[in-house]
C-alpha cells in the first residue's frame, strides 16, 4: 500500500483491497503481503516530541530573559526557531484540551478544569467525540503514540477502575500514558497511573517524578525503536513542573542561594533588560506596573524577604530540574541519531504563571483550595511548624510562592493565570526545533500563535489530513491554523488573525494586531463569597466591565491603553468577541462557576461506602463524602496471636488526611486538618486478638462547613477513648494523594509511623465501611452541598 | 529575684540572627530600665539539629559575662547541664552551653527542640509584668510568642511559668 491509494481522511484506514490471487488451494494463489502490513506513516514522516511545561511565565526561562537557567531550551532556541507570540488559554486543562484537539477550549467542553464537569455544553469537561485529539489521527496512521505526566483531561469523577475509560490517555490515541490524571501532584509521591491502571505511589528511595518521567520516555523511545525501526512516534511530554506543590531536592533549589534577595520589583526590571537584549521583546517595548494589590518587596520585613525568597528559590530549582530532565530526553534522542528528523515543539506554560498562591504564598497550598485563610504570620508559624525555609520545596510541605512571583515570572506582561484577558495569562514561549525541516538556526518568529494552532502544524508537518471521520464520527474542523508556512518565512504574513480568549469571565480579542482586554474585575487569588457576589447571576453585566484596547504590533507589553483613542475599535472588537463566543460555546459566561451560584449536580444518595479487601490509591475525588458530616468508620479486622499493627484506611497525609490505625496495641486515629492542626485519639486499652470490629465514630457540632465534633472509638461496641476535633477539612483533604486499605501509601498521615511507611496492616482487613450519617435534613443537606460545590468550583479554579 | 508579677515569654524564630536582634532589642530595654528582666536567653538551632543557648543576659542587661542572679536561675531552669558548664566558662569569660541532647528538669529544651527547625532561633525571657507591652513591641521578628504570667519568682513558678508558656507554643 502506497502512500498515494491509502485514503487517511476517515479513520481508522480501511484494509486495503487484496491484491493477490486466491485459490482453492496454495496451487495458483498469489499472496499480497501488503494486506497485513500495519499502516504505515507518510515517508520521511519526523517524530515528533511535544514538550509542555506547567504554570509558567514568559518571564522564567533564560532563553527568555529569565532567572531560572534552561539550558535545553535555551540549545533547541540557538538550533531552532524562538515564537514569541505564543498563546494559551490562560488555564490547565482548557490549554491542554485544546493543544491536543486543536480546537477552542470550550468548543470542547474545557471551559474550565477536568476536575469540575458542569452543566452547559462548553463547561463539560468531557472530551466531545466528535473532536477527537490530532493524537487519534497520528496513531491512526503508522506512529507509536504516548503520554507522560500530566494529563487532567479526565473528570473527576472517572478516575477508577469502574471508569469510564473513553476519557482517559488510551482512549483518545496515546497507545502509552505514564502520568497522573488530576491537575497536580506532589513529585516525591504521587499517585502514579499507568495506562487503565493504577500503579500507586512509588516506594523507591529518593524516587522523584520528573526525573522518573523522564526516564520512563526515554525507555518508551528505546523500546519502540527496538521494536519498530522505520515507525515514528509521538511523545507528549507534559510535565507537571512547575504546577503547585513546589517540590524539588534541595541540590536543585541550593543553585538559587541569594538569587533573588533583590526582590520581585528588581527582579522585573533586570529580566525585563534582558528580555530586550536578547531580542525576544522590541527594544522599545515598556515595562508594565506592578499592579495595586501587590506589595512592594521595599515594603516588606525582614522575616518576608527571606522566606519569599526562598519561595523563588525553590520555584527555579524546580523548573532547572524539569528543564534537565527535558534535556535528557533530548540527549537521548539526539544519541539515537533522530534528533535531525525530530520535531520538537517546547511550549514553556499552559498558562502563565500561578498567582493562585495568593501574596503570602502558601505552605500548603490546600488551605487556598479549601478556602481556609492564613495571615502572613500565621504563614510564617505553619512554616516554622513543618522545619522551617529549608523544608519549603521539600515533602513536608506542599508549597506555592507567593503571587507577586508569578508577576515577576511572567515579565513583561501584567498579570497571570486564570488571566485569560491580559498576556500575563495568556503569553508563553514556544520552541520549534526540526533540523532537517527548517533551515535557520536561532530565528526569531513573531507571527500571532495559539495553542490550537500546534495540532494542525504537526499534521502538517508529518503530512497526515485532518480525518473527516474517526471511529464513524464525523469530525468537527479543527479551528487552529497551521504555522508551518513561518518555519521558512520570518516576514510571513500571520494567518492566524483573530482568536476569542475567556477564561472565568476574563475576556479577550484579538484581530489583526489589535487587542480588546476585558478583565472581570476580580483579583484571581480572591474567591471569598463577598467578592463573588458581585458576579452573581442578575447582577453582574459583563457589558458593564472596564474595557482596555492595546495596538500590539506597537505595543509588545500591553502598556498604552488606547481604548479612549479608538471607541470604534473597541466596539467592533467587543461584537466580534460576542460572536465567537456564541460561535465556540463559551456562554454562559462563567459556566465553570454554577457551584457558586446555586447550579449544583443533583445531591448523591449514596451513603455508605464498603471496601472488601486491600483497595488502595482511591483517587481523591473519589473518597467516600465524609466532609462537613457527621460519620463513621467500621472495620472487620483479624488480629493474630501476638497482635498486629498498621493502618487500617488512611486518607492522603500529615497535609491533610485522616488514619485509623494501630500501634502499640492500640486503637488510633489521627486527623490533620491542613497540616495546621492535628488530633489525635487512641484507645485506653489494647486491641484484643481474633475478630476484632473496630470503629471511629464522628458526630459533627453541627451540618456546617469545617464542622468540629466529638470523636469516640469503639472495639467491638465498647467504647475505648476518643476526643474532640475541633476543625474538620471543608472540601478536599489533597490534590493528588489517595486513599488506602490496609496501608498508607505515600507521606503518612500521622509522622509517628513515618519510620514504618506504609505501616502495612500486619493482620487482616477483611472490610472497612464508610458511614457518611445519614442523619442530616435535606434542608442541612443542600446547605452543605453548597458549600461542597463551592469549595470544588475552588478547588477547580486553582487545579 | 523579686516578688513582684512576671511574664514568662518564649519567642521562636525562624532566623537565628533575627533572633538575636530582639535578643539584643530586650537586653536594651533592660539596660535603659524600661523593663526590670530576670533573665534572658537566647537559643539557636544549628545546621546539624543541635540546641545550643548561645547568650544570655542579666537584669542589667548585661550579656554572658556572669551567672548572677536571676539569668542564672532562669538558664539553670532550661539547662541544668549548662549550669555547671558555664560555672566553668563563667570563669573564663564566656557563658556558652548546650543542652540538647540532656534531659531537663523543665523539659523546655525538649521541646524548643521539637518546635526549632534546624538554622532557626528561640529568645526566652523572664521580666516584671509592667514591662510587657514594651518586650512585645522589641520582639519584631518574632514568628510566635507565647506568655505565662506568674507571681513571684521561685524556681517553683517559673518552671510552672514555662511549661504554661510552652503549652502556648502548641497548636
Amino acid at each position: 500500500m502506497s502512500d498515494q491509494t491509502i485514503d487517511r481522511t476517515r479513520l481508522p484506514i480501511r484494509r486495503p483491497p487484496f491484491q493477490g490471487v486466491v485459490k482453492r488451494t496454495l496451487d495458483g494463489s498469489e499472496p499480497d503481503w501488503n494486506s497485513i502490513a500495519p499502516t504505515p506513516a507518510p515517508e520521511g514522516a519526523p517524530n515528533v516530541l511535544l514538550v509542555l511545561t506547567d504554570d509558567a511565565g514568559f518571564g522564567n526561562p533564560s532563553g527568555f530573559g529569565g532567572p531560572i537557567s534552561t539550558p535545553t531550551f535555551d540549545r533547541l532556541r540557538e538550533g531552532g526557531l524562538t515564537y514569541n507570540r505564543f498563546h494559551t488559554t490562560a488555564l490547565c486543562s482548557p490549554t491542554r484540551a485544546a493543544l491536543l484537539t486543536g480546537r477552542n477550549h470550550h468548543a470542547v467542553g474545557f471551559g474550565m478544569v477536568g476536575e469540575f464537569a458542569g452543566p452547559f455544553p462548553g463547561y463539560s469537561a468531557n472530551l466531545p467525540k466528535d473532536c477527537m485529539p490530532f493524537v487519534k489521527t497520528l496513531q491512526g496512521n503508522g506512529y507509536a503514540t504516548a503520554c507522560f505526566g500530566k494529563w487532567h483531561l479526565t473528570p473527576d469523577n472517572m478516575q477508577g477502575p469502574s471508569g469510564p475509560f473513553d476519557r482517559w490517555p488510551n482512549a483518545v490515541g496515546f497507545d502509552h500514558f505514564w502520568g497522573f490524571l488530576g491537575g497536580e501532584s506532589g513529585q516525591f509521591d504521587p499517585m502514579i497511573i499507568e495506562n487503565n491502571a493504577a500503579t500507586g505511589v512509588p516506594e523507591e528511595e529518593g524516587f522523584y517524578l520528573p526525573d522518573a518521567m523522564a526516564d520512563k520516555t526515554i525507555e518508551w523511545i528505546h523500546g519502540v525503536r527496538a521494536h519498530g525501526s522505520e515507525k515514528p512516534w509521538f511523545a507528549y511530554f507534559s510535565t507537571g513542573c512547575s504546577h503547585a506543590p513546589h517540590h524539588v531536592p534541595p541540590e536543585w533549589s541550593d543553585k538559587y542561594k541569594g538569587k533573588f534577595d533583590q526582590g520581585w520589583d528588581r527582579l522585573r526590571e533586570e529580566t525585563f533588560e534582558r528580555q530586550k537584549q536578547g531580542g525576544v521583546v522590541p527594544a522599545d517595548a515598556e515595562l508594565t506596573p506592578r499592579s495595586e494589590s501587590m506589595s512592594a518587596w521595599d515594603s516588606l520585613d525582614e522575616n518576608h524577604k527571606r522566606l519569599y525568597a526562598r519561595q523563588m528559590e525553590v520555584y527555579a530549582g524546580y523548573c532547572e530540574n524539569a528543564d534537565w530532565n527535558i534535556g535528557r530526553v533530548i540527549d537521548a534522542i539526539d544519541e539515537m541519531g533522530e534528533l535531525e528528523n525530530t520535531l520538537v515543539i517546547y511550549i514553556w506554560g499552559d498558562n502563565g504563571a500561578s498567582m493562585e498562591g495568593s501574596l503570602t504564598g502558601t505552605f500548603n497550598e490546600l488551605t487556598m483550595i479549601n478556602g481556609v485563610p492564613l495571615t502572613e504570620e500565621q504563614q510564617l508559624q505553619l512554616v516554622l511548624k513543618w522545619g522551617g525555609l529549608e523544608a519549603w520545596g521539600g515533602e513536608m510541605m506542599g508549597p506555592h510562592y507567593s503571587a507577586a512571583w508569578a508577576w515577576a515570572g511572567n515579565c513583561p506582561f501584567q498579570w497571570g493565570k486564570q488571566v485569560a484577558s491580559h498576556l500575563g495569562g495568556t503569553r508563553d514561549p514556544m520552541i520549534v526545533h526540526w533540523p532537517k525541516r527548517i533551515a535557520e538556526q536561532g530565528g526569531l518568529r513573531s507571527q500571532f500563535t495559539h495553542v490550537i494552532d500546534v495540532g494542525p502544524t504537526i499534521l502538517e508537518a508529518v503530512g497526515v489530513p485532518e480525518p473527516t471521520h474517526i471511529d464513524g464520527v464525523e469530525q468537527e474542523p479543527m479551528h487552529g491554523t497551521s504555522f508551518v508556512y513561518s518555519l521558512d518565512d520570518e516576514a510571513a504574513a500571520e494567518r492566524h488573525t483573530q482568536q476569542y480568549f475567556e477564561i472565568l469571565g476574563n475576556r479577550a480579542m484579538y484581530k489583526d494586531g489589535w487587542w480588546l482586554a476585558w478583565m472581570m474585575p476580580r483579583i484571581p487569588w480572591n474567591l471569598d463569597p463577598e467578592t463573588l457576589a458581585r458576579f452573581a447571576p442578575g447582577v453582574w453585566d459583563p457589558e458593564d466591565d472596564p474595557v482596555e484596547l492595546y495596538y500590539l504590533p506597537d505595543d509588545f507589553t500591553q502598556a498604552k491603553n488606547v481604548a479612549d483613542q479608538h471607541p470604534d475599535k473597541v466596539e467592533e472588537l467587543k461584537k466580534l468577541f460576542w460572536e465567537e463566543a456564541e460561535r465556540y460555546d463559551v456562554f454562559p459566561l462563567l459556566g465553570g462557576l454554577t457551584g457558586f451560584y446555586g447550579m449544583r449536580p443533583p445531591i448523591p444518595k449514596e451513603s455508605t461506602f464498603t471496601y472488601y479487601g486491600d483497595v488502595q490509591n482511591v483517587a481523591p475525588g473519589m473518597i467516600p463524602r465524609i466532609y462537613n458530616h457527621s460519620y463513621t468508620i467500621t472495620a472487620d479486622l483479624e488480629i493474630p496471636a501476638g497482635g498486629a499493627e498498621g493502618v487500617i484506611v488512611a486518607e492522603a497525609d500529615h497535609l491533610g488526611g485522616f488514619s485509623l490505625f494501630v500501634q502499640d496495641g492500640k486503637l488510633r486515629h489521627t486527623y490533620s486538618f491542613l497540616g495546621v492542626m492535628e488530633f489525635r485519639q487512641e484507645s485506653d486499652t489494647p486491641l484484643p486478638t481474633g475478630s476484632v470490629n473496630v470503629r471511629m465514630e464522628f458526630a459533627a457540632d453541627a451540618p456546617k462547613p469545617a464542622t468540629g465534633g466529638e470523636v469516640t472509638l469503639f472495639v467491638d461496641d465498647e467504647p475505648v477513648g476518643g476526643g474532640r476535633m475541633e476543625h474538620t477539612v471543608p472540601a478536599r483533604f489533597s490534590g493528588y494523594a489517595g486513599m488506602d486499605i490496609g496501608r498508607d501509601n505515600g507521606a503518612p498521615v500521622d509522622r509517628n509511623y513515618a519510620d514504618k511507611s506504609p505501616f502495612a496492616f500486619t493482620g487482616t482487613v477483611k472490610k472497612v465501611v464508610f458511614d457518611v450519617s445519614p442523619h442530616l435534613t435535606d434542608e442541612h443537606e443542600e446547605e452543605l452541598d453548597d458549600h461542597t460545590q463551592h469549595a470544588l468550583a475552588a478547588h477547580a479554579i486553582n487545579a | 529575684m523579686s516578688d513582684s508579677q512576671k511574664d514568662v515569654l518564649i519567642a521562636a524564630y525562624l532566623f537565628e540572627d533575627l533572633a538575636k536582634k530582639d535578643f539584643d532589642a530586650v537586653l536594651q530595654l533592660a539596660e535603659n530600665k524600661t523593663i526590670t528582666v530576670e533573665g534572658v536567653v537566647l537559643v539557636q538551632k544549628d545546621e546539624t539539629g543541635e540546641v545550643n543557648v548561645t547568650e544570655t543576659g542579666d537584669h542589667l542587661g548585661r550579656k554572658g559575662v556572669k551567672l548572677g542572679g536571676g539569668v542564672g536561675l532562669v538558664a539553670g531552669l532550661f539547662a541544668p547541664p549548662l549550669l555547671a558548664a558555664t560555672a566553668v566558662g563563667a570563669a573564663a569569660g564566656g557563658l556558652m552551653g548546650k543542652f540538647a541532647k540532656h534531659r531537663l528538669e523543665s523539659g523546655i529544651g525538649e521541646k524548643m527542640d521539637a518546635a526549632l527547625p534546624a538554622g532557626s532561633g528561640g529568645v526566652i525571657a523572664v521580666y516584671d509584668s509592667d514591662g510587657a507591652a514594651a518586650v512585645d513591641k522589641a520582639l519584631v521578628n518574632a514568628v510566635k510568642k507565647s506568655v505565662a504570667h506568674i507571681d513571684g519568682g521561685s524556681a517553683k513558678e517559673l518552671k510552672a511559668g514555662l511549661a504554661e508558656a510552652q503549652a502556648g507554643m502548641g497548636g
